[in-house]
């Protein structure tokens, strides 16, 4: 196929239905061999992964998300369309393994039969063969194979059976790309279709007439489409009156009446008698029930997501201080040292300290996902989250936020509807995300008194009350962005519920060893980089002013008889105040003094509009405590700290939950202004979330402190 | 209980079924057809959602969540 061209590595696609467990099926194939891109040109996420067959050779597996057919309603269905009707793309698949369950193959076969009159090399891969022996399903598959000409494999994904039948499959397949090719179409396009057809052929760079209506049917969005064919494909179907959405509906009946019989003759269902799902869907979706149960749920999900994670996160920062505490001592001082252990290490440390609480997040989700419970999630909050503007599937993103909103984000692209998405990404960064926890843990034990209530503890109280606010900013901020929004788009919800499944543990794993990676490589450069430019900023000062500070220090430490570390620490406040950190912070204590703040937290504001989990790492270098994580000893020293103008400390109770609010609310996180960016393909709606949620984020702090002082 | 002749699937209570008719919205049936709804199809309702406008819903052997527009035009007889 490729002869003429420069020899490339063969690429097989990997295309099936949404829940007809190819994902499933990627993962057992290539296990830890994956790579994580984007799709050129959107950010659907791409997984590809290298397999070698038997013949040693080795092929690119490209696991592309689920569709239900060549007419996409999701940004994640187009991208299939989009790859699989450009054979000059380079993803373009050499050979498709089509992935179908075998217990739905009267509606997985639609796709298939659409992919097949594209004339793609196929292999028909039946999944879930260990719920045959289970329920008593009886395939032939000679039979499948013979009636709709192509190799037809039993596999189980999930027990990792007739996987080296598979690679044996495609290296044949690879050999001989022409020996399955189709006879006949399984549908020929109707009256009104042809007459379009015979104007565009020529026009369109088709390979037959069934590629040929397809890009009929989508040149408008299709990206190798080149803009004169456009308008002619337009013209073409304003003269012959061509509906596209009648001729979708046409073209599908017609497919299933021809692909019916066939899988009646070669499957034998079951009796249609209630599953276990459906016993269980009884309590679990039950009116009001189902909701309870939710909200136990992720009840339980938080208090372990803090509990489990406490022990690994208090493990690496005693790696870090430890680290940094012993490369101090072995290096000579001076800059560079500093450098390594105040910016390069206590940044690290900063970012890695996340992993344990992201990965328990994700292991949780995963399993979620994978047991089929976020499917009833949607179903059960549908109609809650439409009069908010949102759809069922928001309610994935909304809790997803809580670990961080990037991955939540890109999740959204489930939802059809651009409006229902958008405002999904726009309001799931007010969700609490782990970030915000360490900056919630240092501030509350300001603004909440150890006491407690009923036998709840009141700073407890306050931590959930903080999420509870998260939760309904983000859902009053969608109700005003649906008021102000106008969209004619279809809205679908049209969710399948699956049957529920033990999770497979090799699928769980890989997402939560995938998440952590992107988190670190992602975040991580971002934090790490905010933690140098920081320490150059606090470290550094107008020559002249430096020194006056050091004199000014010398001169307080002689007064008071301070020496060793009490001194340092004088000269370092000292020489903080007079760096360039400290004249932006004493630039914008005018904005923020009604807010309760001084120059010092203006610092580290200022820092945390960067990534908010700096906030702790500033606050630790302002108040110049060699170990950042420390927060016992950062708190103390916030304590200490007394207002000039006042005569008080800094940190009263209005102060801190004056802080407290804006971190709910403000948008700090420069990656997840990335990823919005991203997902919505400009700055006009990153610049938007920026600005509402900072609004927002001000004027609440000011009252709160207003109020509260 | 059987569905009398034919009725919007969205007129009914938990617990009835029928077989589809065909469907009265372009917009919505391309995509119905997509996810293995189509006429032929036996469907039964089977229960609603907590807030209301959703619908828990049993088409031949598996199961799906509509909303009330979505099931508002599918006819059944």
């Amino acid at each position: 196929m490729h002869n003429d061209q420069v020899k490339r590595r063969a690429v097989v696609g990997l295309v099936g239905n949404p829940n007809s467990g190819k994902s499933s099926l990627f993962n057992a194939l290539t296990g830890l061999r994956q790579r994580i891109g984007n799709f050129p040109g959107v950010t659907v996420e791409k997984k590809s992964g290298e397999i070698a067959l038997a013949s040693g050779v080795g092929v690119e597996l490209v696991d592309f998300p689920g569709a239900y057919s060549c007419y996409p309603t999701s940004l994640d269905e187009r991208l299939v369309v989009q790859e699989l009707t450009n054979p000059k793309g380079d993803l373009f698949p050499d050979a498709i393994l089509y992935v179908a369950d075998v217990t739905k193959l009267d509606k997985h076969l639609l796709l298939f039969t659409q992919l097949r009159d594209l004339d793609l090399p196929m292999i028909l891969v039946l999944n879930m063969m260990d719920v045959i022996q289970e329920t008593g399903l009886q395939v032939n598959v000679a039979r499948l194979s013979r009636e709709l000409a192509v190799p037809v494999l039993l596999v189980s994904a999930r027990e990792g059976q007739g996987l080296e039948e598979l690679k044996t499959a495609v290296a044949d397949l690879l050999k001989d790309p022409a020996k399955y090719r189709p006879e006949a179409p399984f549908y020929e396009p109707g009256a009104r279709a042809r007459d379009v057809l015979a104007d565009l052929r020529q026009e369109l760079p088709a390979r037959n007439d069934y590629h040929a209506l397809l890009l009929t049917h989508h040149a408008s969005w299709l990206r190798h489409i080149p803009e004169e064919t456009r308008h002619l494909v337009q013209q073409a179907r304003v003269r012959h009156e061509f509906h596209s959405l009648r001729a979708q509906v046409e073209e599908t009946m017609e497919r299933y009446n021809t692909f019916e019989p066939i899988v009646r003759d070669s499957v034998r269902f079951a009796g249609d008698q209630a599953s276990r799902s459906e016993r269980l869907d009884n309590i679990l979706t039950h009116r009001i029930w189902g909701p309870l149960i939710f909200l136990a749920v992720m009840f339980l999900l938080f208090q372990a997501l803090f509990a489990w994670a406490e022990w690994p996160m208090n493990g690496i920062e005693w790696v870090f201080e430890t680290l940094g505490t012993s490369v101090r001592a072995t290096l000579v001082e001076g800059w560079l040292t500093n450098l390594l252990v105040d910016g390069i290490i206590a940044g690290l440390g900063g970012v890695l300290v996340f992993i344990p609480q992201i990965a328990i997040l994700f292991f949780f989700i995963a399993i979620l996902e994978e047991v089929g419970y976020l499917a009833r999630a949607a179903y059960l909050f549908d109609s809650l989250m439409q009069r908010f503007g949102l759809n069922g599937r928001s309610v994935v993103a909304l809790i997803s936020g809580h670990a961080c909103a990037i991955p939540a984000i890109m999740s959204t692209r489930t939802i059809a509807n651009w409006k229902e998405r958008l405002l999904t990404i726009m309001v799931t960064p007010l969700t609490s995300c782990s970030a915000r926890i360490p900056v919630y843990v240092i501030l509350i034990s300001f603004a909440v008194p150890k006491e407690t209530f009923w036998g709840f503890g009141l700073q407890g109280l306050a931590f959930a009350g903080l999420y509870f606010l998260g939760i309904a900013a983000a859902m009053l901020s969608a109700l005003v962005f649906k008021l102000v929004l106008k969209t004619p788009e279809r809205s679908f919800l049209m969710l399948e519920l699956p049957e529920y499944r033990t999770p497979v543990w090799r699928n769980v794993g890989l997402t939560v060893w995938q998440k952590v990676r992107t988190f670190v490589e992602e975040a991580g450069k971002v934090i790490l980089l905010i933690s140098i430019v920081l320490w150059g900023l606090s470290s550094f000062g107008p020559s002249q002013r430096m020194a006056a500070a050091e004199a000014n220090a010398a001169r307080i430490n002689q007064e008071l008889g301070y020496t060793g570390e009490a001194a340092e620490d004088v000269l370092a406040s000292e020489r903080l105040e007079a760096s360039y950190a400290g004249l932006l912070g004493k630039a914008m204590e005018p904005v923020i003094r009604p807010l309760g703040y001084d120059w010092k937290i203006g610092i580290a504001l200022l820092a945390s509009f960067a990534a908010r989990e700096v906030f702790v790492g500033t606050m630790a270098t302002i108040y110049s405590i060699g170990s950042v994580d420390d927060e016992l000893r950062i708190r103390e020293r916030m304590a200490e700290e007394i207002n000039p103008r006042t005569g008080q400390p800094v940190y009263n109770s209005a102060t801190a939950w004056s802080l407290l609010i804006f971190y709910v609310f403000a948008m700090m996180c420069m990656s997840t202004l990335a990823v919005t960016r991203r997902e919505t393909g400009g700055w006009k709606w990153p610049a938007i979330q920026f600005t509402f949620m900072t609004v927002l984020a001000y004027f609440s702090a000011m009252g709160v402190y207003q109020v509260l002082s | 209980m059987p569905f009398p002749r034919l009725t919007a699937a969205v007129h009914f209570t938990a617990g009835m079924s029928g077989i589809i008719d065909r469907f009265t919205n372009e917009d919505l049936a391309g995509k119905l057809l997509d996810i293995g709804v189509r006429p032929g199809s036996r469907l039964r309702i089977v229960r609603s959602s907590p807030f209301g406008s959703c619908w828990y819903v049993k088409i031949d052997r598996h199961c799906l969540a509509l909303r009330k527009q979505e099931l508002a035009c599918i006819m059944i007889k």
